[in-house]
């Protein structure tokens, strides 16, 4: 294995597996092998996603007239008061006053389920709502009205610290997404890990890496050119190394996403954010 | 809901005070061309124009063409001539159209 | 799999007749074929292109600033700001602001029609660039005449696409 030569680049280019998936070619070009020992992690202080946007970008987020993901906010708080078809309540029929009642509530997810035992976040909370409560059939995994109700709820806590629980019921998740944060997969053999701590800054393709801290999301990406969850960003994350893709809302993914609220705890929700 | 947009501009402006007007625009500005799973392929489905009428005639028009970014902003500036609604309407592929009015007060 | 930029597509687009196009690469000829092109002059194939909505008249350099990213984080949206140096006068304003990207699929991208109520010749947009290329701007003046400028742009790419 040569080091490329390229300074300050701790990656190199593998062309070698150029015959692994014929059609495939450009998006391996983005693909990378690290050459860097493991760094220890979560050493250094995590930052928030937009910390490695650029300037431009992280103004545009903050901007009601930039940021298309306030249309989706937008959408969630009209859905919010709207009274659903049938005997089911409107949202807001329980939750009152929701810029009071439901600030912060965004912070502490993902949680588990005091009935169930089950580990939710918001979106499954809000999930579990409309079917157990409203009695209507659930929105599912990306749909407009579920990405924007999450992004108006996760709106409401802007500004306030995550701070998750990992202690007690929560400790098995916890574990679960720090071993999946930890472990090697993928036909890269790479853990997230070794690029969020190992290699946060250094640029991969046109994206400087971050420490994977998802207090923006849901987010209106570029790439997407569409508001999308924190599971649809991780989905990305494994396609990338070549891993298995988990469905919205999997156990792996839920679990990871606790421990990444945990590694971003005390950093503010930013909801809805912008990325790359 | 397929299409939203949040036009940002003072609400009062001096007369012949140069006003800039935003417009945010929650459209996905599809480029077509994609397979449809049928053996064909999507067409394309953009707005493709953005007129803005103040006092009785067009102030402002944009052509838009796939070069145009989905979910698109513009902005644009007007002087301000009279107490009145700006009006915007954008037309979409296959004939839609859609209105919103933002109205200016000149003092 | 999912690209930031579709493939090129054959089908044309509504606003340009073929009389037009042919039009505009005779007069494209024309001006390629000026002596002495300074190394800053647009590519062949993008004088062609101005050539086409200017119908054949060869824009002076100048007047235009041109706010565009050298590098766009990506090519999906590009923030871009025009100013056109001018009175904007009944007399004297600028009629229209065109801009091409001559390796789009589609190149031209966008129009702004002004006109002297504008008060000022300045806008904004976000365009969806293809890949790394020279984005030209063509401003029509009411007297005529043309002006124009151009930027290069580097488009990178997200590492981590979706793919589906």
């Amino acid at each position: 294995m040569e080091r490329d030569s390229s300074k300050g680049s701790a990656l190199r280019w593998i062309p070698g597996l150029r015959f692994a998936a014929p059609g495939m070619t450009w998006f391996l070009s983005a693909i990378v092998v690290l050459v860097l020992p493991l760094a220890s992690p979560a050493l250094a202080e995590i930052k928030s996603g937009s910390d490695f946007l650029s300037p431009e970008l992280r103004r545009q987020q903050a901007d009601e007239t930039r940021n298309p993901a306030f249309f989706w906010v937008e959408q969630g708080r009209e859905l919010f008061s709207r009274k659903p078809a049938g005997e089911g309540q409107a949202c807001i029929a329980c939750h009152a006053d929701p810029q009071q009642s439901l600030r912060g509530t965004a912070t502490q997810y993902p949680q588990v389920d005091a009935g169930t035992g089950k580990l939710l976040n918001l979106e499954g909370r809000i999930e579990q709502c409309r079917v157990e409560r409203q009695k209507q059939p659930a929105f599912g995994h990306e749909t407009p009205e579920l990405l924007s109700l999450t992004a108006y709820l996760a709106s409401l806590s802007r500004g306030l610290p995550m701070q998750v629980k990992t202690d007690g019921a929560a400790t098995p998740y916890y574990e679960a997404g720090k071993a999946f944060f930890e472990r090697r997969q993928g036909q890269l053999n790479l853990s997230c890990q070794q690029c969020h701590d190992g290699l946060v800054g250094q640029k991969l393709r046109g994206d400087t890496i971050s420490h994977g801290a998802g207090t923006g999301y849901p987010a209106y990406r570029l790439e997407w050119n569409d508001v999308g969850s924190l599971h649809r960003r991780l989905r990305a994350c494994s396609l990338g190394v070549r891993a298995t893709q988990f469905d919205y809302g999997a156990p792996e993914y839920l679990a990871l996403e606790l421990y990444l609220a945990d590694r971003a705890k005390g950093l503010p929700v930013e909801t809805p954010g912008m990325r790359r | 809901m397929s299409f939203n947009a949040r036009i940002t501009m003072p609400t009062e402006a001096k007369a012949g005070e140069i006003v800039e007007i935003k417009v945010l625009t929650r459209h996905a500005m599809d480029r077509g061309g994609q397979s449809d799973g049928k053996g064909g392929t999507v067409p394309r489905k953009i707005l493709n124009r953005l007129t803005a009428t103040y006092a009785g005639e067009p102030i402002f028009r944009f052509d838009m063409h796939t070069g145009v970014s989905a979910n698109p902003f513009v902005s644009f500036t007007t002087r301000a001539v009279a107490t009145g609604d700006i009006i915007f309407e954008w037309r979409e592929d296959g004939g839609a159209t859609y209105t919103r009015t933002a109205r200016l007060t000149v003092t | 799999m999912s690209s930031a930029i579709s493939p090129r597509s054959r089908r044309s687009e509504a606003g340009l007749d073929r009389r037009c196009v042919l039009a505009g690469a005779a007069a494209g000829l024309l001006v390629s074929a000026l002596p002495g092109r300074a190394a800053t002059e647009p590519s062949p194939d993008l004088a062609q292109l101005i050539a086409r909505v200017t119908e054949g008249v060869a824009p002076e350099r100048g007047r235009i600033t041109l706010s565009i990213p050298a590098l766009a984080e990506n090519g999906n949206s590009v923030d871009t700001r025009i100013l056109v140096e001018s009175p904007m006068t009944g007399a004297d304003y600028v009629r229209w602001i065109h801009l091409i990207a001559e390796k789009n699929p589609f190149p031209d991208m966008a129009r702004f029609h002004l006109g002297p109520r504008a008060g000022r010749a300045e806008v904004s947009t976000t365009l969806r660039i293809a890949q790394s290329q020279k984005v030209a701007v063509v401003a029509a003046l009411s007297d005529g005449r043309f002006v124009m400028t151009d930027a290069d742009i580097v488009v990178t790419l997200s590492a981590c696409i979706d793919g589906g």
